[in-house]
């Protein structure tokens, strides 16, 4: 993953700018936690097509589709953060992207030793909830920080 | 010996003479075991992972003999396969098969096809497309792409291996096999959405070249996929499978041992029972109705909704607690962290009932139980089968009905493309029956 100062013109463009436009190269910053522009640098880091917005009384949903059809709905709060990530669809998001900052967290969870098998995962720390489930061809997941999430949304509605 | 043998081919014989069409004779390895029957066993895993003192609880397994494509010597027999009705096509770790050199298979551009496959636990495998021939039991797929699972971890994509290549399952001690059989509802692990008729930008993570680094995604035709290898028997025997296991009574069972029969309809030993009820899916998938809840597709055209399955690949029922009053088991235990099984107080004994999405008014109740996992494991730390090992599908995702659905019933699995036409008036695959 590029660092900050690896980014050069791209990124200095998009600071400048507020909503990015980046071109090749993928910046550190990517969707849960960061801001909204950070949606715009997972579509473009996927090759994926903005679908559309819709909005709710107390956050956004900005809903992408990455080649091959795996929609990525991304939730951002009223002050422009990023609370929950959601995917469904034949193929698996890249999770740094999807996780962003929080990408040590759930590799470091994952890791724990489980018995052997196959089943869906629910992570469920302080800070940070990664739930998956599925099998090929149709997977399914959602990411989130539980104290950011709105009054009125339920976890199970992220999706 | 010899004289059981003699009279064990009689009986074969007798078989072919009686029996409908289809004419497979005796398995080439056993003659008593029919050719469209591969035995398979609820046994815990590798022994060297048992031996480890790390058991696989609710995989069945199998084992396939794989040669090079036309070869009848240069081969390996395989042991420990994961048996996998949820997904496509046979993998198997490069170290399973070390002596074994087989041609590699090509992307539509013409390099060589590397596949990456995810699982929802977020492991990933990652290797080569390679052609063998495979038999299982005594059927044969005799030119087939599988994919070998590379011992090396050079040069992983990052769109394959998420930037850490922690849960790169290349090993029998990280697979907790020496491979995964998919025999599920698809003929090909990714279809028309991989084929470079479908245009665009090639998804990912699926298929990659490696010509030039780094690898980058890429077309492959469906031909070239990693191919279910039941679609690619010589036999009739290629439009499904059956899963046949013993009931699990009491809590557990050191070892369970079925069978997995080929071919529906084309043998004696493969017509569809009278008491199975058919359903045709949605998104491969269909609807349960759980706690007054229906979980199933929602929209078809995106696929998406709760969907429920069978999956012979989960190790458990894994559903959602709608009610949430089902505790989870804690994350710390002499088992490591249990927190995705389900720990009741005591034994539950629940129902769900399935339903055809297409046609709503088949339906089939369905009795489960629900026991706590650390208590099962405690009690039969060696034991590999255990019929009410339950745990979380989160709310808001549906029911995943894992191996121990299967314990006790013949489930059918019809694959998408083939054509079963016996008993006559079932519905063009896929569909699930039981």
């Amino acid at each position: 993953m590029k660092t900050l100062l690896e980014s050069s013109k791209p990124f200095t463009a998009w600071l400048m700018v507020g909503i990015g436009w980046v071109a090749l190269s993928c910046p550190a910053l990517a969707a849960l936690g960061g801001d909204v522009t950070s949606v715009e640098a997972d579509r473009a880091h996927m090759k994926a097509e903005s679908l559309e917005v819709k909005q709710a009384t107390a956050y956004k949903v900005h809903a992408i589709q990455a080649p091959g059809g795996t929609i990525i709905n991304e939730y951002v709060s009223p002050a422009g953060r990023v609370f929950a990530v959601a995917w469904h669809g034949p193929f698996i998001p890249e999770m740094p992207q999807i996780l962003g900052s929080y990408f040590q967290q759930y590799s470091a969870a994952i890791q724990a030793k489980r018995p052997y098998g196959r089943r869906p995962l629910n992570i469920q720390q302080p800070g940070l909830v990664v739930q998956t489930g599925g099998h090929m061809r149709a997977y399914f997941g959602r990411a989130y920080l539980p104290e950011m999430l709105p009054a009125g949304l339920k976890a199970d509605e992220i999706k | 010996m010899r004289k059981q043998f003699l009279v064990l081919i009689l009986l074969g014989s007798l078989g072919l003479v009686v029996g409908c069409g289809g004419g497979s004779s005796s398995s080439s390895s056993d003659p008593s075991v029919a050719a469209n029957v591969l035995p398979i066993a609820v046994d815990g895993g590798p022994p060297a992972n048992q031996a480890n003192g790390a058991i696989y609880p609710n995989g069945a397994f199998a084992s396939a003999t794989i040669c090079a494509p036309g070869s009848s010597s240069n081969c390996v027999t395989v042991d420990h396969l994961l048996v996998d009705t949820g997904s496509y096509g046979l993998r198997v770790l490069e170290s399973a098969i070390p002596s074994l050199n087989l041609p590699a298979v090509n992307a539509s551009n013409g390099s060589a096809a590397y596949d990456c496959v995810s699982f929802v636990d977020m492991s990933f495998l990652w290797g080569p497309v390679e052609a063998a021939s495979v038999t299982l039991g005594g059927e044969t797929a005799s030119n087939v792409p599988i994919q070998v699972v590379s011992n090396s971890t050079a040069n992983i994509p990052t769109s394959c291996s998420g930037n850490t290549l922690s849960e790169d399952q290349n090993t029998q001690s990280t697979l907790g096999a020496n491979g995964i059989l998919g025999v599920g509802l698809e003929p090909a692990d990714c279809g028309f959405l991989c084929d470079p008729s479908a245009g665009g930008t090639p998804p990912s993570p699926a298929y990659y070249t490696c010509a030039k680094l780094p690898c980058l995604p890429a077309f492959v035709d469906v031909a070239n996929q990693v191919t279910n290898p039941v679609v690619a028997f010589s036999s009739a025997d290629n439009n499904g499978v059956i899963v046949e296991l013993p009931a699990v009574s009491g809590g557990s069972a050191a070892t369970v041992k079925g069978s997995l029969i080929f071919g529906i309809g084309t043998e004696t030993n493969n017509q569809l029972s009278n008491s199975a009820t058919v359903f045709t899916l949605l998104c491969d998938s269909f609807t349960t109705i759980f706690d007054n809840t229906p979980l199933g597709i929602t929209d078809p055209k995106h696929c998406s909704g709760p969907a429920s399955f069978i999956d012979s690949g989960s190790n458990g029922l894994f559903f959602p607690d709608v009610n949430n009053s089902i505790p989870m088991c804690p994350n710390s235990t002499p088992f490591g962290d249990l927190s995705e099984f389900y720990c009741p107080t005591s034994l539950q004994n629940l129902s769900a009932t399935n339903e055809d999405p297409n046609t709503t008014s088949t339906t089939k109740k369905t009795n489960f139980s629900v026991n706590n996992a650390l208590n099962l494991f405690t009690a039969a730390p060696t034991d590999a089968a255990f019929g009410t090992l339950t745990g979380l599908n989160p709310p808001g995702f549906g029911f995943d009905w894992g191996l121990p659905f299967f314990y006790g019933v013949h489930v059918y699995s019809a694959i998408d493309g083939q054509t079963v036409s016996t008993p006559m008036g079932l519905p063009s695959p896929p569909w699930w029956a039981y």
